[in-house]
């Protein structure tokens, strides 16, 4: 099996004003070595579907089911149904997560030598010296000058770039064989942003471990990932690998993330595209497809199809299948413009 | 850091001096005559009321009244003549004719009463609103939250005098529990379980309410810190919630506490009146409402500048507290 | 003696007595009373933070006068310590007799017993006395006393009306040797001889008052005094901390032999300070402390608890509570100067809703019956009721009232003017009763008579000093008075004559003053008490006619104590329980 396999996860939170489907039947594989992108805007259901996994969503108000098996070497473990003990025994180590916001997702009154130390220390029977010496080690790693000096540094005394580096350095400490990185670059100024993407990149290439890289932009992760599965309205839309799905996207919505990526080989004057409209409450789906209401070609699809089923995912090729009507459609790859 | 201490303790003598001068120049323009006030049933002639206004110093401008004020507290003062004299020595806030005493005594007197009271009640309040507070929020909407809720609502709509006074009559007198103290106050050095049986039950009334407050607070402090992304980090480190709440949450969620409970019991130590009148504590509070009942304007003076110093010290207390707790706001050196 | 301005704790209260002719008893007449001794601790619990004031020079009170001079100060003569009526004879108590008064009454000669001491064991003499008179005169220190030394004694005064002596701490321009002229002492040191400015028959009554008693001159600090005064009596102070307690001890100096007037019964006896009032009275009501006296007032609440309607104490409180008449007479006072109009101040007198106002204050069986002037009944040969007045009814005369404003009308239109559009203020102390009193007066005063009622609140403390300045005084003004001894040469002159203590009423600018004020003047004088007291009784009838007062109350207190105590009666004198016989039951 692969690594991590995660089959027909399903998110409900209950609220005062009705049930919200965050997460609606998502499946999706990740092996070794790999880097699974999901993107969408915000609300598609994508950093719902990874707190699901890692069992971060209180239980008290999510109601998750469908499985997510982690092969960590001594056969597959269902993430969703092993007790909590179990499970935070995973966290930190088989997993691990960085999140958008360094500042926020450090504890502002620990220095980063205390914060790396102790996510070691969970998982290891070891000395503080010895934790100090790895922590030291990673944020040598991530390319953290004078590690042994910063380590006594409190979070506030760093720039964003930096504290998000200490993030992803805290997260490796462990070596995990899932990186989960949610927006990891978001926060940051545009120029740091390409150098995190970089370190990423390099580091797992460099440990050899898998990579969920959440975004909602398609731009970050061109370069990068192996994989993309675009969500929207809690459901996978679209998945490929990376160059079918710049080459071929098959859903409108695919299309409009594509379009409005800046790009430097586009004549300067024209005009981002967007995608106009609001994704739907997920309290009242509409019936059919999430995204008909924004879609500029449902048109194409014969007796209101797109408003009145939802189309289900279907293969467009052995590594690629999207969620749409106008799939199998004559001339609809092709009238994609570039 | 030295410097930063040097510059906070110089504007704090700043303010007690304008606090005591404004207090001077507030008395002196209340419309009425506190020499006249003092002589009873003979004051139907005007030369005995000017002869009590020349003893009491009210016969000078209000602005050389302070000063000589001032003069007192670095070299004492000295009242009436003859077997009648009195001197109180420097640091001298005054005489009171009405307490029969130099101010500073009484200060002195009053004051490990009160500072007993307040730091009993406040070890008592934080511990219980401290405990309760984090209990409601870990197990947030089942019964014991519910039951905080209620100790929340009781503790904060009953006035401190109903609860002392329902205590006292109970507990005391009724049922007999704890008998009736045989003083009013005795000093911790002296006798410490008498110290703290006398002061057991103002402890409980005094932390009653405060116990409520800090309970909501620390409830509301702890859930919102409980929200915070550096805590799902925590938790995504794979650490156990008994860990992220003691380690993670508390420390986050208390700072703010400390500013809180600190200006509280620096207003503890300018009096707990109610507390106080109701027990029978011989305090800063019972002689500060001694002093505005009877218009006795030393101990006023005297007593709101104590008060006034108090509050300027717990502010650079919680203020270091504050840096030591949250080191964002760690003074630069 | 005018009681406080909030009415409601009886810190100011002071002796009223059933008239006993003034005797000279001697000392081997004075009864002894029972040599047994209780032993034990007797509590006393007051809400009170301390003593108004320790030292006998400031002591002006009933009730202080009578627990010190119960336990502590001992004076030239004193109250005898009976129940009823025999209670207001004059007895000797360091001095051998009652003083013997020569030159028309204006010179009294008192001699000292021997074997009285002060708590050192150093025997009290003459000059002791008269330093502890002398005090007086520091009316700078020594204040809230009574004056009476100062406007008694043969010593001149100044321009400003102030005496020339001011006192033993003055040094400079201070005419010692005026009152070493008026207090003078005989060669073995024994005997005082005080020299008057005018005839006083009952001065040996004057000088039951605590400042008449000695004082050492080397203990003498002044306004410290008052903190720790040096005991004569059968007991002293071992502890006096305000807001905490006092602590009496036995003062083994003294002795039986020499002061037959006292009793020492209890071991040790404890004030307790500053209790809250509700705590107080639940101490004594759940009998926690057998051995404790309430010094104050019950609180209304607790009245049902332990009277019935009738104010009678119930079963189980039949030895432990007493509901009497206290001194005072409560009145309104009328400034003449403001309403010089007899109608109108009648008009409101027969216009209030009296029955309303005693519902409000908790009953006639606990606040008294309705005053007929400013002399209480208990008087006796001061007293006659007024006449002229059997149409008052307590409920309010509209129909009087209201013919009263209609002869107004034509004989003081102005005043009549004033009354019924501007209106008329009413000064009263701030209080939450005094509030709620208020509108009973404004509403039925109005509605009787037309007559507007203004309320002018007033800060408790701050009160009289307000009243007492005419310039500040409204045109009517809440007070109480009680007789400083029994005799209502305490009473109609303070009240009414300008010049004397109390004069709210301002009585001097009443066109009819001149022939009162030469009939008042008069009857001080006035060497047959039967007589005398007569002419006091026709005064009232006459400051009733003026209605320069609108009479009040005369009023009763509450007493109650716990199981232990027996022996407690009350002490009409003084107005207050007498102490020094309370015992301890085994």
């Amino acid at each position: 099996m692969s690594l991590l396999e995660v089959n027909d996860l399903l998110v409900e939170f209950t609220t005062s004003d009705g049930i919200v489907k965050a997460v609606d039947g998502v499946s999706f594989k990740i092996d070794r070595g790999e880097t699974l992108a999901i993107v969408g805007e915000s609300g598609s259901g994508k950093t719902v579907t990874n707190l699901a996994i890692m069992g971060l969503l209180p239980s008290k108000i999510a109601d998750i089911s469908g499985s997510a098996k982690l092969d960590n070497g001594a056969g597959p473990i269902d993430l969703l149904t092993i007790s909590g003990s179990e499970l935070r025994k995973i966290r930190g180590k088989d997993v691990a997560m960085v999140f958008q916001d360094p500042m926020s997702a450090l504890h502002p009154y620990y220095t980063i030598g205390d914060q790396i130390i102790e996510a070691h220390q969970i998982h290891n029977q070891c000395d503080e010296e010895e934790s100090a010496k790895r922590a030291i080690e990673l944020l040598e790693l991530v390319g953290i000058s004078d590690a042994q000096k910063r380590l006594n540094a409190y979070p506030h005394q760093f720039s964003g770039g930096m504290r998000q580096r200490v993030m992803i350095a805290m997260a490796l400490v462990n070596n995990p064989k899932v990186l989960i990185a949610d927006e990891p670059t978001t926060a940051l100024d545009v120029t740091v942003q390409a150098q995190i993407m970089k370190l990423l990149a390099d580091l797992q290439k460099e440990l050899g471990m898998a990579m969920i890289l959440i975004t909602h932009d398609l731009g970050v992760v061109a370069g990068s990932a192996d994989r993309i599965n675009v969500m929207y309205a809690g459901k996978i839309v679209e998945s490929a690998n990376v160059f079918e799905l710049f080459a071929n996207p098959q859903m409108p919505y695919t299309h409009g993330l594509l379009a409005s990526i800046p790009r430097v080989d586009r004549p300067q004057l024209q005009r981002l595209e967007t995608i106009s409209g609001q994704p739907p409450s997920l309290i009242s789906l509409p019936a059919g497809c999430a995204f008909a209401p924004r879609c500029t070609r449902k048109s194409e699809v014969s007796g209101s199809a797109c408003e009145l089923t939802m189309p289900s995912l279907v293969e467009v090729s052995a590594s690629h299948s999207s969620r749409c009507h106008l799939v199998g459609l004559s001339g609809l790859s092709g009238s994609v413009k570039r | 850091m030295f410097g930063y201490l040097v510059r906070r303790i110089a504007t704090s003598l700043a303010i007690l001096f304008a606090v005591s001068f404004a207090v001077y120049a507030i008395f002196a323009l209340l419309p009425f005559d506190p020499a006249a006030l003092t002589c009873g049933k003979n004051c139907n002639n005007p030369a005995i009321i000017e002869a009590n206004r020349i003893r009491l110093g009210y016969d000078i401008p209000f602005w050389q009244q302070y000063i000589v004020f001032l003069g007192g507290l670095f070299v004492g003062r000295s009242y009436s003549e003859g077997a009648a004299a009195i001197h109180c020595p420097a640091p001298s806030l005054g005489y009171s004719f009405n307490e029969h005493e130099c101010v500073t005594t009484l200060i002195v007197r009053a004051l490990p009463v009160t500072a007993s009271l307040a730091i009993g009640a406040m070890i008592l309040w934080l511990v219980v609103g401290i405990t309760l507070g984090v209990v409601a929020a870990r197990f947030r909407g089942r019964s014991a939250d519910t039951a905080s809720t209620i100790f929340v609502l009781i503790g904060t709509s009953l006035p401190t005098f109903l609860t002392g006074l329902l205590l006292l009559v109970f507990v005391v007198i009724k049922w007999k529990i704890i008998p009736f103290p045989a003083g009013n106050y005795t000093p911790l050095l002296e006798n410490p379980f008498e110290w703290a049986q006398i002061l057991f039950l103002p402890w409980v009334t005094l932390a009653f309410a405060s116990a409520a407050l800090y309970t909501r607070f620390v409830r509301n402090a702890v859930i919102e810190t409980l929200s915070e992304d550096f805590i799902r980090t925590a938790r995504a480190k794979g650490l156990s919630e008994k860990v992220i709440l003691r380690k993670h949450t508390l420390r986050a969620a208390l700072a703010p506490l400390a500013t809180m409970a600190g200006l509280d019991f620096a207003a503890l130590l300018g009096g707990a009146i109610l507390t106080e009148k109701v027990f029978n504590l011989p305090g800063l509070g019972r002689l500060s409402l001694g002093a505005v009942i009877e218009y006795d304007l030393p101990i006023i003076v005297g007593a709101t500048l104590l008060s006034a110093a108090i509050v300027i010290t717990m502010n650079l207390i919680v203020d270091l507290l504050y840096a030591f707790i949250d080191p964002r706001v760690r003074v630069a050196s | 003696m005018f009681k406080n301005a909030s009415g409601t704790s009886r810190i100011a209260r002071k002796a009223l007595a059933s008239l006993a002719a003034v005797t000279l008893l001697g000392a081997g007449l004075v009864g002894c009373s029972s040599s047994s001794n209780g032993g034990g601790t007797l509590t006393y619990l007051t809400n009170a933070d301390s003593w108004t004031h320790a030292d006998p020079n400031r002591n002006y009170t009933g009730q202080h006068i009578a627990w010190f001079g119960s336990y502590m100060h001992r004076t030239l003569t004193a109250y005898k310590r009976a129940a009823g009526a025999d209670g207001s004879t004059v007895v000797p108590d360091m001095a051998t007799d009652t003083g013997r008064a020569s030159n028309g009454n204006k010179t009294w000669e008192f001699t000292l017993r021997d074997g009285v001491t002060f708590e050192d064991g150093s025997a009290v003499t003459c000059e002791d006395v008269k330093y502890g008179v002398s005090r007086t005169f520091a009316t700078d220190v020594i204040t809230d006393g009574p004056g009476y030394a100062i406007s008694m004694l043969d010593i001149p005064k100044d321009k400003d009306g102030a005496s020339v002596y001011k006192g033993p701490y003055k040094t400079d321009g201070n005419d010692t040797a005026a009152y070493d002229k008026a207090v003078s002492c005989s060669a073995d040191n024994k005997t005082i001889t005080f020299n008057l400015s005018r005839a006083v028959g009952d001065f040996n009554y004057t000088v039951t008052y605590l400042s008449f008693s000695a004082v050492p001159k080397a203990s003498d600090g002044g306004d410290k005094y008052d903190m720790s005064p040096v005991s004569t009596g059968p007991y002293k102070i071992e502890k006096y901390v305000a807001k905490d307690e006092m602590v009496l001890v036995r003062n083994d100096k003294w002795s039986k032999d020499s002061d037959p007037l006292r009793n020492a019964y209890p071991d040790k006896i404890v004030v307790r300070f500053g209790l809250a009032e509700e705590v107080r009275d639940q101490l004594v009501i759940n009998d926690s402390e057998p051995a404790a006296f309430s010094l104050d007032g019950i609180l209304p609440t607790n009245l049902a608890t332990i009277f019935d309607d009738a104010g009678v104490p119930v079963e189980a409180w039949k030895d432990r509570a007493l509901n009497v008449y206290d001194p005072y007479v409560t009145y309104t006072a009328v400034n003449v100067a403001k309403v010089p109009c007899v109608q109108v101040r009648k008009a409101i007198y027969y216009a209030r809703d009296f029955a309303a106002l005693q519902t409000l204050a908790g009953g006639a069986a606990f606040t008294g019956d309705p005053a007929d002037g400013v002399i209480k009944p208990l008087m006796g040969l001061d007293y006659k009721k007024t006449i002229g007045y059997d149409d008052w009814k307590e409920e309010g005369n509209a129909e009087r009232a209201g013919s009263l404003m209609a002869e107004a009308k034509t004989a003081c239109p102005d005043v009549y003017k004033k009354a019924t559009t501007a209106g008329l203020t009413y000064d009263v102390g701030d209080t939450a009763t005094n509030k709620k009193a208020a509108t009973i007066w404004i509403d039925s005063v109005k509605k009787n008579s037309g007559i507007i009622l203004k309320f002018n609140f007033i800060e408790p403390g701050a009160y009289y000093s307000v009243v007492q300045d005419e310039t500040k005084q409204g045109d009517l003004s809440r007070a109480g008075w009680a007789p400083d001894w029994a005799n209502a040469s305490t009473v109609i002159p303070e009240l009414m004559l300008d010049g004397y203590g109390f004069p709210l009423s301002r009585a001097g600018k009443d066109p009819t003053y001149a022939e009162f004020k030469k009939r008042a003047e008069a009857n001080l004088a006035e060497p047959d008490r039967v007589k005398q007291g007569a002419e006091w009784a026709a005064l009232n009838q006459y400051v009733m006619d003026q209605m320069w007062i609108i009479p009040g109350v005369f009023s009763k207190t509450q007493e109650m104590w716990g199981s232990k105590l027996t022996g407690v009666f009350f002490w009409e004198p003084q107005g207050a329980p007498s102490f020094g016989d309370i015992q301890i039951a085994k």
